[in-house]
């Protein structure tokens, strides 16, 4: 399945790029990201949470960065499985400096298998988005704070606040 | 095939379903009718811990007229709105709507409440109440609200509903003058989900031109939605085929169509404008 969008975040590109390798800032924004330690220089372990509404699994995977080109281009190789099935695939994230901060085009192949699979297929597709939505949203808000001012929070409303004024500017910059 | 280990409670009345529900906001679940949800749990892709059963409480499966409102409770089966002669009077939709919908045990059990509240994109139900411009009553430990249809559905199997609130009760304006409604729908062979759904209200000036329209999509987009561009493109023409071609052109405007491996976004798309069509003019042909 390909996975493609953009994602206008209000940062610099050098703080929306360190916030991407930073495992910490990626274990808050990763929706239902539970634990993510570092294995190896550009490798990471992840037990995620994954889902939406009732529909939920636990998945444990591993991620690896490759070809990083500060601050414009990183590659995610991510490799994951639980009881719901299990997950593959590789995306680029490329970072464009824009007018009102930065501009993240991302575009993958993933292959979902098992039960999530034959049952939920018409759903996989949705749920990638929404979880991308909410990771970039939680990305931005990380990225606009300053070095050494602490982490923004991130409860499920102000999640939905930023999501919502993001995009009443965009509703409003569009028409 | 087997679910989790879970338990289960058959409260009474609503009071005690919501302060079961409030009891454990992260484990607990509502059952209703069980056609979306029970299917997840024997896969185990839904684990609840606690399911507080509403489907008991008989005070909240009615269709009754109030005033100028239909109002409808929320554990009312698809089967006792199918068959309800006086919504087949005065509302023709939701009983069309309702025929649609799975098979004839899916009916018998399922429930508009559960269907709206899952907020499944290719649940039927939520085209409806879009399109007839529903409110939706929820009950939580703070009391009773009211949602727009519009306002309710947000996401993905997300609702507006808050943690520990229930949803009671669909009302909807009882349709005035002259109107004409119609549900048209592309089943999935196998599941009978929509593929496309579209639900069509009209109201008409007496000269049969289009006062106006209000159209609810479900299937295309990662919810139900109203295809606003469609319904103001609609109003005051006078509804010729030209007319509704040129309307239905617009029917994903806004929207980034679902991809499955049954139908691609563009194929969806596609279908949605076919499907908007003949929905369209079903409901003029239907106008009284």
């Amino acid at each position: 399945m390909k996975l493609e969008g953009t994602h206008q975040l209000e940062a610099p590109r050098e703080r929306v790029y360190q916030s991407l390798v930073n495992p910490e800032v990626l274990q808050r924004c990763i929706p239902g990201c539970e634990k993510l330690e570092r294995t190896g220089e550009n490798t990471f372990a992840a037990t995620i949470r994954a889902g939406v509404g009732s529909i939920k699994g636990v998945f444990n995977g591993t991620a690896r960065l490759e070809d990083l080109r500060e601050p414009e281009h990183l590659r995610i190789v991510v490799d994951g499985k639980g009881p719901p099935g299990f997950l593959k695939g590789s995306g680029d994230l490329d970072l464009e400096q824009a007018e009102a901060g930065t501009k993240v085009n991302y575009s993958g192949d993933v292959q979902v298998g098992g039960t999530i699979a034959s049952v939920g297929q018409r759903m996989i597709q949705g749920t990638a988005k929404m979880m991308a939505t909410q990771f970039f949203t939680c990305l931005g808000a990380e990225a606009k704070t300053e070095v050494g001012e602490p982490p923004p929070k991130h409860g499920f409303f102000r999640t939905a606040l930023r999501w919502f004024s993001g995009w009443l500017k965009r509703f409003f910059r569009t028409h | 095939m087997i679910p989790a280990q879970f338990d289960y409670q058959a409260p009474a009345t609503l009071e005690e379903a919501v302060s079961l529900l409030s009891s454990d906001l992260d484990g607990a679940k509502i059952l209703a009718g069980g056609h979306s949800l029970i299917p997840a749990m024997k896969l185990r892709l839904a684990q609840p811990q606690l399911l507080v059963d509403i489907a008991r409480i008989k005070s909240l499966a009615y269709i009754r007229e109030e005033g100028d409102k239909i109002l409808i409770g929320a554990t009312t089966t698809h089967y006792q709105l199918e068959s309800s002669d006086l919504l087949k009077q005065i509302c023709p939709l939701l009983p069309e709507c309702a025929k649609s919908i799975g098979d004839v045990q899916v009916r018998n059990k399922g429930t508009i409440g559960g269907s709206i509240a899952h907020s499944d994109p290719a649940g039927d139900w939520p085209a409806a109440v879009l399109a007839l411009g529903a409110e939706l009553v929820l009950v939580g430990p703070n009391g009773e609200r009211t949602e727009r249809a519009e306002d309710f559905f947000v996401d993905l199997l997300t609702t507006s509903l808050l943690p520990g609130e229930i949803l009671r009760e669909i009302r909807i304006q009882k349709p005035t003058g002259k109107f004409g409604q119609a549900y048209h729908k592309v089943p999935h062979p196998a599941s009978g989900f929509a593929v496309v759904g579209v639900a069509v209200h009209l109201v008409l000036n007496d000269d049969g031109s289009c006062q106006s329209a209000a159209i609810g999509v479900t299937g295309v987009g990662a919810k139900a939605f109203r295809a606003q561009a469609v319904e103001s493109a609609l109003a005051g023409t006078n509804l010729d085929d030209n007319a509704i071609a040129s309307a239905v052109t617009h029917v994903c405007d806004g929207i980034d169509p679902n991809t499955d491996l049954y139908a691609s976004s563009d194929y969806r798309c596609h279908l949605a404008q076919v499907h908007a069509r003949r929905a369209i003019q079903a409901a003029k042909a239907n106008a009284k």
